[in-house]
């Protein structure tokens, strides 16, 4: 069922950013509460990086303005330290944005995710970084956010059941004693807006199910280990199965194009 | 007896009120009614009349220079009123007004039908005017003359409530309608689909008549969601489709020998006064009709007047060949949040693959491949994804959930008329 249409009939780009905006807010707010001002002075600066990159790259390619990277720089707002250096932020989500969106033309012209760009390239050139892990009350306040974007259908639930599917099943598998639970509620946040995001996923239905196994796959391989999820373990699995997306993607072509033939040729007994 | 299929996928129907089904409106104040583009794409028409001249009900208007055989037939006692060309010489739009003289009878004779089993069928059809009812499938166009079709597909489902019910308009026609479908079987040897809703028993089946019962979204209501399911096309593979209301048209005229040029049509949509079905003739002017039946909302000051339904209608003057509705809604906003918050109008925007995008197709097609393939114009991916088995209004939902603004329906087009062209 399409819930999307009733509600909105035609969404622009601008309308799925807002969506992703509003899904975004309730964590947000919990990480800004939580963990105080040093929280608020780095959002300040991811949003007047991001902001300012949409603003170049809108006057000079003459197009209308959009706020696309505020939702860009909240994601990496809520993931990073908030001891990070500010000048370390700003430099990587610049990165980001610009790598991962404005030289492609712009949200939705790329095929990999921003923010995840950013992140990983914070975590590669400042090894010193360390993420901290969610905790479980922000990542409890993702769920209105994934409910959301389930329900108006920007997100697949495919790919989510995918890779938790994956990520809980190693586990299990690793230490049959593992608190389920525990594990995957804080990996909601990064599988929503990182792995999930429709730009960077696979985007036909059986692609979407091999793209999710295949990010569950790399996240629990990225991580410290299969039984403790790290957010640095789902911003280079999820990068990584992104740059797959493509591939898939086109598999799944190959396969379709086969299967109709093979329809045809069975509805076709006569002639 | 083909079994029943419920379709899930495509957009799902909107919350308005339904109907009233049960009282048919006769309106005779159609001032005019037209022959438009739109329907005819790139048909360049020779003339058989020219402005000023009056013409009755059923008399030939003009044909199609490429195929002289196949002749259009006017829907309205009148004067032609204008005659407009498009690029290379196609036709534009010609439109027939009612005038003030007393209205001429129609033109019916009682000629012999010929031998049915000796293309007698397909040269009376062909010969008043009934040849465009048809629409290939793959392309969507009107079959060449001497085309011989693997079957025939009769669309007699209803999209949504807000659509005429079948069982309704040929309450009082069975007879014809029966007629109809048996002379079908004249033009193809293979079989003749009925589909229908799964309660309606519109005619009796038989070897050749088969009955294929569909319901769930509007895409049920599609031709080509029949097609996709019963009988896959190929370049090599061509069917036909034809709406309910021509097949009874078709019974009707070799019964009585009269061209019947009225159709029923539903108006609806969120600005319709009183949602209803009207009989008027086809090619109606929309204005005119819809005279009266208009409230405007939300303190915008117009309505938009669609000729189809909200997702595969387009506005227009008059009333499509192949349309079953009139759908009046509410004007776009302006400005404002609601302005900004939808997709930009000039420029195309991104294509953002959402989930939702998923099952907006009823035909076995993968909607993302096809779009993406579809906006770069690559007609060889697009066949390969199975685009054969598309025309315009099978792909409106993609124009109606993509945040681009493309118009799908136009770009398959453009990518059906490559594929054609490279055939023919």
């Amino acid at each position: 069922m399409i819930v999307r249409p009733v509600l909105f009939p035609s969404l622009g780009v601008g309308g799925v950013s807002l969506l992703q905006g509003v899904a975004l807010l309730p964590p947000l707010a919990l990480s800004v509460f939580e963990r105080g001002s040093g929280q608020v002075v780095l959002l300040a600066v991811a949003l007047v990086t991001a902001v300012f990159w949409d603003l170049v790259f809108a006057s000079v390619r003459k197009h209308r303005f959009y706020f696309h990277g505020i939702t860009t720089a909240v994601i990496v707002a809520v993931l990073v330290p908030s001891a990070l250096p500010w000048w370390q932020l700003a430099l990587s989500l610049s990165l980001g944005c610009v790598l991962g969106e404005h030289i492609f033309g712009g949200r939705g012209f790329g095929f990999l995710s921003p923010a995840a760009i950013c992140l990983s390239l914070l975590l590669l050139s400042f090894p010193q970084v360390q993420l901290e892990p969610l905790s479980q009350s922000v990542a409890l306040a993702t769920l209105p956010g994934v409910l959301l974007l389930l329900v108006t259908g920007l997100i697949s639930g495919r790919v989510m059941l995918g890779a938790l599917a994956v990520i809980g099943g190693l586990a299990f598998s690793a230490n049959p004693e593992v608190d389920l639970i525990a594990l995957v509620v804080p990996t909601l946040f990064g599988l929503v807006f990182l792995t999930c995001d429709p730009v960077s996923a696979a985007s036909t239905k059986s692609g979407r199910w091999i793209y999710g196994l295949l990010a569950g796959l790399l996240i629990s391989i990225f991580s410290k280990d299969v039984a403790t999820i790290t957010s640095a373990g789902i911003i280079f699995g999820s990068l990584t199965a992104s740059v797959f997306a493509p591939l898939i993607d086109h598999l799944m072509v190959l396969a379709h194009a086969k299967r109709r033939q093979m329809r045809q040729r069975a509805r076709q007994p006569n002639v | 007896m083909l079994g029943h299929t419920k379709i899930k996928k495509g957009l799902p129907a909107s919350k308005e009120d339904a109907l009233a089904q049960d009282v048919v409106h006769d309106r005779r104040d159609a001032g005019s009614a037209a022959f438009l583009s739109a329907d005819y794409r790139g048909l360049r028409p020779s003339l058989s009349v020219s402005p000023g001249d009056r013409v009755r009900v059923g008399d030939i208007v003009f044909t199609d220079r490429k195929h002289p055989e196949v002749a259009f037939a006017a829907s309205l006692a009148g004067r032609v009123a204008s005659i407009d060309y498009g690029a290379r010489r196609t036709l534009s739009a010609l439109v027939i007004e009612v005038d003030s003289g007393e209205q001429a009878d129609d033109s019916s004779d009682s000629e012999e039908f010929g031998d049915p089993d000796n293309g007698g069928v397909r040269r009376t059809l062909l010969k008043r005017g009934f040849w465009p009812a048809f629409l290939t499938r793959p392309f969507g166009r009107i079959p060449k003359p001497d085309s011989v079709p693997a079957a025939i597909f009769v669309n007699a489902t209803q999209a949504s409530l807000h659509a005429p019910a079948p069982s309704v308009v040929l309450e009082h026609q069975k007879e014809k309608f029966q007629k109809g479908v048996d002379l079908l079987t004249y033009l193809t040897d293979g079989p003749i689909y009925v589909c229908q809703a799964p309660q309606d028993t519109l005619c009796t089946f038989s070897e050749r008549v088969k009955g294929a019962f569909f319901s769930g979204t509007p895409a049920s209501g599609l031709s080509g969601t029949h097609i996709d399911q019963l009988h896959p096309v190929s370049l090599e593979r061509q069917v036909w489709s034809i709406g309910y209301q021509d097949v009874a048209a078709i019974g009707h005229l070799f019964l009585t020998g009269h061209y019947q040029p009225n159709r029923v049509f539903s108006i609806s949509g969120p600005c319709s006064a009183e949602p209803k079905l009207i009989r008027t003739c086809l090619g109606a002017g929309i204005s005119q009709i819809c005279n009266g039946e208009v409230t405007i909302r939300n303190g915008r000051h117009r309505a938009r007047l669609l000729s189809g339904d909200a997702v595969t209608g387009w506005e227009s003057a008059y009333i499509g060949r192949y349309h079953q509705q009139i759908t009046i809604l509410d004007a776009p906003p302006e400005k404002g949040f609601w302005h900004w918050m939808s997709r930009p109008s000039a420029a195309y925007g991104a294509l953002i693959p959402t989930a939702a995008l998923e099952r907006a197709l009823a035909i076995d097609v993968l909607p993302v491949p096809l779009m993406r393939a579809l906006s770069v114009g690559d007609s060889a991916a697009a066949e390969r994804l199975g685009c054969l088995a598309l025309v315009e209004e099978d792909v409106a939902a993609l124009t109606k959930l993509c945040t681009s603004g493309a118009d799908y329906g136009m770009l398959l087009r453009d990518v059906l008329d490559d594929l054609a062209g490279e055939t023919v």
